[in-house]
Formats: structure tokens, sequence, C-alpha cells
């Protein structure tokens, strides 16, 4: 059983983007139980939902709020500076409940309040729909800054994920970024691009909220126009190195003749390798 | 209640394609009565071997496996040796080792190396088989890709007319990862079907109707890979996040809606 379950958690932690609840469909059918009632798969749920940045809205709430590992209390609860409550994640229902005050406790509270302003500015200026989150983490030694935004469209047989997480260091002013893309294709096939990207930029020690969410844009900006670029390479280097789209003549076999093709003209190296 | 099958297949097409093999490992072990079926119908890449008769290599799939031996299709012979292999007739070995030689050209002139193998079976009303190509590229330490094509067909014979019914499918994985640009990787597969019933002449003209369903459905196929990996994938990165600032498109948008309501206006 135990080596079933470890099976079933990891497809649990595989899921795509927007797709858990099929995940969670899939391994229900095959197993006959249902996943989340399993005691021995919350971790796997648990670890889903902070790696991927899943979302929740408190209840009244109109904005969503991250789940990480940085704004985890554990048993299932998270912390939100915001509204500066915290709250009890059910993955089953997928809903937020028992809501409680939480007061922002932290050296860098100012900062984490003015990123809370400057951050979403520069958030809504280039993503249709994301959610952000900022935290003090690591003992109050660094402010994490995170933004996910997930766009579905499984009408369509795609969904994509783009997650940015930044951590900064007051003392240093080191920023430290990593920047991951999940994008899903599925329509009569199976295709997904997954990117992992860390940048390590550095800021004078105790920089404004300002400076932090200029840089964060810099990197934002120079790493899709990397991307854009890497497939581009990748088209014209490595897939058209792969199989040409005709053969050197740019004329289609003639099949009739196939067997004089060897004989009649050179067709070019390597006959056994 | 959906088919447990079904959600086999439902699930691999969902998580990652790079880990198909792992995961059809785990399916097979958490529903052990499913091994047959997702062994037959799920398309892992392609395996080599050298054939130890001939010195060529080939590639290895489940159409020319029996137990833990393969069949090469350059001697025909198992490796390890099976003492009462099912071996194709003589009719249809045949044509098995003219496709060989026919695809041995394609291969060359599409691919310009890697390695293409074909095997085909008797069937009751005519013949079936699998078209094998590979091939993998390092252009250079930091990038790399492979493709692998399986063709499965059948063939029912007819008067003068055979019907051909092809099953395509291509796994394509390419992957750069540099300083500048961190890990990338775009993976998967796609699958495709056609039917069509052409006019044959002889054994020969099999291979060659085979040969021009082939080469028409990669030309497709190709093409089809190109849009998603290389235009889809792309496109949805651009929907997640836009390089120029919203504010500035929507502006131009609403200029844009303003200018077509003055002329419409007019």
């Amino acid at each position: 059983m135990a080596s079933s379950s470890s099976a079933i958690a990891s497809f649990v932690e595989a899921a795509p983007p927007g797709e858990l609840q099929d995940v969670v469909l899939d391994i229900k059918t095959l197993t006959g139980e249902d996943p989340k009632t399993a005691s021995s798969l919350e971790p796997a749920f648990q670890k889903y939902n902070e790696e991927q940045f899943t979302t929740v809205k408190l209840p009244g709430a109109s904005q969503a709020v991250i789940m990480s590992p940085y704004n985890a209390l554990g048993n299932a609860r998270y912390y939100d500076t915001e509204s500066q409550s915290s709250f009890k994640y059910d993955y089953s229902s997928q809903n937020a409940s028992d809501v409680q005050s939480y007061p922002l406790e932290s050296s860098h509270a100012d900062l984490v309040k003015s990123l809370l302003k400057s951050v979403p500015a520069q958030v809504q200026e280039h993503y249709p729909s994301a959610t952000l989150g900022v935290f003090p983490t690591e003992n109050d030694s660094r402010i994490a800054i995170l933004v996910v935004a997930n766009k579905y469209s499984p009408n369509n047989f795609w969904n994509g994920r783009w997650r940015s997480s930044y951590l900064y260091d007051p003392s240093s002013g080191a920023l430290d970024a990593t920047i991951k893309v999940d994008v899903h294709y599925y329509e009569d096939g199976n295709v997904r691009l997954l990117t992992d990207r860390p940048v390590s930029s550095s800021l004078s020690p105790s920089a404004s909220a300002t400076e932090i969410t200029r840089q964060i844009a810099i990197t934002e900006k120079k790493y899709q126009e990397d991307l854009n670029r890497a497939f581009g390479t990748l088209n014209e280097g490595t897939f058209k190195g792969l199989r040409r789209q005709l053969p050197i003549t740019r004329q289609k076999i003639e099949w009739d003749k196939i067997s004089g093709y060897r004989l009649g003209q050179d067709i070019g190296g390597g006959r056994s390798r | 209640m959906a088919d447990p099958f079904d959600s086999a297949l439902d699930l691999l097409r969902r998580l990652n394609p790079k880990d198909t093999t792992e995961n059809l490992n785990r399916l097979c072990s958490l529903v052990p009565d499913l091994t047959e079926d997702l062994l037959t119908s799920v398309d892992q890449p392609l395996e080599v071997r050298r054939c130890k008769k001939t010195g060529r290599d080939y590639l290895l799939c489940d159409y020319n496996r029996d137990g833990d031996s393969w069949r090469s299709p350059w001697s025909n012979e198992f490796d390890p040796p099976v003492s009462d292999a099912e071996l194709p007739s003589e009719r249809v070995r045949k044509m098995e080792v003219k496709a060989n030689e026919a695809f041995d050209v394609y291969r060359e002139l599409y691919f310009e190396g890697g390695i293409s193998s074909v095997y085909f079976w008797n069937l009751d009303d005519g013949f079936a088989g699998v078209v094998l190509l590979k091939k993998s590229v390092n252009p250079n330490s930091n990038s790399s890709g492979s493709w692998d094509s399986i063709h499965v067909f059948e063939s029912a014979e007819r008067a003068r007319t055979a019907h051909y019914k092809l099953t395509s499918t291509v796994i394509l994985n390419l992957g750069t990862e540099s300083e500048s640009l961190g890990g990338m990787d775009l993976s998967g597969n796609m699958t495709r079907q056609v039917e069509q019933d052409l006019p044959i002449d002889g054994d020969e003209s099999h291979v060659a109707n085979l040969g021009r369903m082939v080469e028409d459905m990669e030309l497709k196929m190709r093409n089809l890979l190109q849009e998603v990996y290389f235009g889809k994938a792309r496109d949805v990165v651009g929907d997640l996040r836009s390089i120029p600032p919203l504010s500035e498109t929507n502006r131009d948008r609403a200029t844009h809606r303003e200018m077509i309501g003055n002329l419409s206006s007019r």
C-alpha cells in the first residue's frame, strides 16, 4: 500500500496548471477511492498547493491570497499580510475557513506594507490576472515577494501558469529571484513547456519598495524577452536539425522509383551507423 | 463511472510527457489488470539495439518483441534467440525487407541521420506494420532534441485497392539550458489518424502507398508540432504576461475603437 500511495502522491504533485481536479478524478476511477479523503495524501496536496502558489479567497474578500512555503503556519494554516489574518485551507473543498486576526510582526513591516502598495501597480501593468503576496521569511531576515498568474482554457485544451518569487535581503541588498513558466497543451497529444530561471541581482541594503519594484520589472521583462528568443532558437536550430520539411531536392519522394534512389542519386552519408 | 483504462490514458495525457515511462510503470503497479492494454497503447521513446548479425542499429517496440527478445529487421532474427518465435510469412517478410530499404532512403532524405526500422506482421485479411524513425541532436552542449515517430498501419486488401488505416505518433523533446536563460524544456507527443483507399498492383505498391501516406502524415505533423511548440506555447506565455504595459495596449485599443467609431458615425 505504501508504494501505491507514493505513486498517487507523485500524480497529485505533478498535476498541470488548472488540472488538479481532473487528476484527482482519474485517480478516483483507477483506485476506487477519493484521494482527497486519504490522510496519507495530505502532504502531497499541501506540497502541490505551496509549490504552485495556489490561491484562495478568504470568506467575504474580493482578492485572492497565495499559499506558499513563505506564509505557511503548519496544520494547513496560512497567513495574509494584506488583511493581517490567518486562515485554514481545506484542500478537499478548496475553501478557506476559520479566519483569525494575524497582525504583521516584522522588523521590516513598513517595507512589507510599501511593497504591498508598489508591486501591485507594476504587476497590473503586465499581468491581465495575477495574485501577489509579500511575506517576511527566514526568521525575518528576508522578504518574499510572490506573483502567480494563471490562465486556463480547458475548452481549447491548454492551461498556463507563471510563477515569480523574489527574496530580498534588506541587510545585504541581494534580490534572488526564481521565475517558472508552465504551459500545457493537450489536444490529441500532450505537450508541456516547463521553464525555471534563477536570477540574482543586487540592490543597495535597505532599498526602498520603489527600487525593489523597479528591479522586479526589469528582471521579468528581460526574462520574457530571453524566453521569446529561445523559442526562435529552438525552432530554427534544434527542431530544424531533427527533420527537414522537404528533402534537399525540395521535392517529395517518388515512391515508385524508390529502389533507384540509392543507385541513381547520391543521397549522402551514413548508410549504416 | 468512468472506465479505468480511459482514466489511465487521461492521466498520462495530463502528466509531464517526459515522465510517461515512469508514470506508466506506476500505473501498472497500481492497477496490474491494465498493464497489457497500457503497454500496447501508450507510445514511449524508442530504444536502440545493434543487430548482432549485420552490425546495424534497429529500433525496439512492442511489435518486434517476444518476451525479452527483439527481432532485428535486418536479419529477421530474435536477440536473444526464441525457439518458437512467430515470424511474418514469406510474402510479408519480403515486403518488410523492401519497406526497410525504402524507409532507409526516406530517413536519409528527411532526417539526414538517425535510425529507421519497419516491422510487418500477418493479419487474417491482410497485413499490418509499424514504421519507426528516431533521431537525436545536440547542436551544442546547452541544447538537445529528439524526434521519435511511430506509424502503425493496417492494410485490408480488396480487388484492385487496399484500405489503409494509419495511426501516427510523434514524440518531440526539446530542451535548452544556459546561464542567461535558465532551464527550458519543451516536450511532448501528438497523435493523428488517417484512413485511405489506394490502388494496388502487386506487393511493391503496398510499400509505395505506405511511403506516401507516412510522408504526407509526417509533413502534416511536422507543421502541426511547429505551430504548437513555437506558436501556441509562446502565445500562452504572452497571455499570462504581457511585455508591453497593459495600460498602453488598452489605450491603443480604445483609440482604435474610437477611430472606427468615428468613421462609422460619419
